[in-house]
């Protein structure tokens, strides 16, 4: 993956990420499973939190992250539109994954991680990039993630991950099991270039 | 944010617990204001309604 590939992937967007296929399985699997205190890791548009608020209807309230200051402003602004027809809309906290997070304080925690497998001489220039690219394994976001997830779990809550069959379908599912998580695929599709799963992480 | 956010919310840095400074409310929506870490003395400042809770060293771009 270079740099022209991610310019063409991110046609012409270059500050937030929109939603796509994938989110668009995610968000599926959001309505089907998420429920009580729900949190979106990378959030991008907000469109997924925005489903979980107003479509999930075990979801009580929404939390929303994201890195990008353009992202976090997208997602609230989507969470006020929202909050009238929904369940009180999105909160929106500017974070690094689940850092800023107590432990024990989700019930579902939803991410679609950036996961393109990336050139490492090939530097995040532009918050689109940042979106997209998961360095050179394509894991460089999902492994923290997952180490650091079962954390903010409260006991008997669920993670949804989205992986792509680019990045390694495999290992993420053995990182899951050495972190003490059971697994099962909530939805899958497969696409011209790859295969994407939702997983459900359970068993805390 | 909402005030009940702080429930949830802890320091990045070491996981302690933050306080919440307001200079501007909307009804119970904190637009502007601080979250200062307890332990660390960390400062997180909320604007337009976001809290930054990035940690330091990610905090420039």
């Amino acid at each position: 993956m270079t740099g022209d590939d991610l310019a063409e992937r991110r046609g012409m967007e270059t500050d937030v990420y929109q939603p796509a296929e994938d989110s668009g399985l995610l968000a599926e699997a959001v309505v089907e499973r998420g429920r009580g205190r729900f949190l979106e890791v990378g959030t991008g548009s907000g469109w997924v939190a925005e489903q979980a608020a107003t479509e999930a209807a075990d979801v009580a309230s929404v939390v929303a992250t994201d890195v990008n200051p353009h992202a976090c402003r997208s997602a609230r602004e989507r969470g006020r539109a929202a909050a009238p027809e929904g369940n009180g809309g999105i909160e929106v906290v500017r974070a690094n994954l689940l850092d800023p997070f107590a432990d024990d304080s989700f019930d579902t925690v939803a991410f679609n991680p950036p996961y393109l497998p990336t050139d490492p001489d090939n530097k995040w220039s532009d918050w689109m990039e940042r979106a997209l690219s998961g360095g050179e394994t394509g894991r460089e976001l999902i492994d923290p993630f997952v180490d650091d997830v079962g954390r903010v779990l409260a006991p008997g809550g669920v993670v949804l991950l989205l992986v792509s069959s680019l990045t390694g379908y495999d290992e993420v599912v053995e990182r899951a099991e050495r972190r003490g998580f059971d697994h099962d695929v909530v939805v899958r599709e497969s696409y011209p270039f790859e295969t994407l799963s939702v997983l459900a992480l359970s068993g805390k | 944010m909402k005030e009940s956010l702080m429930d949830i919310l802890c320091d990045p840095l070491d996981k302690s617990d933050l306080e919440l400074e307001v200079d501007e409310r909307d009804g119970d929506e904190i637009l502007e204001g601080r979250l200062v870490g307890t332990v660390t003395g960390e400062v997180y400042p909320i604007e337009d309604g976001i809290p930054n809770l990035l940690p330091p060293d990610m905090r420039d771009d």
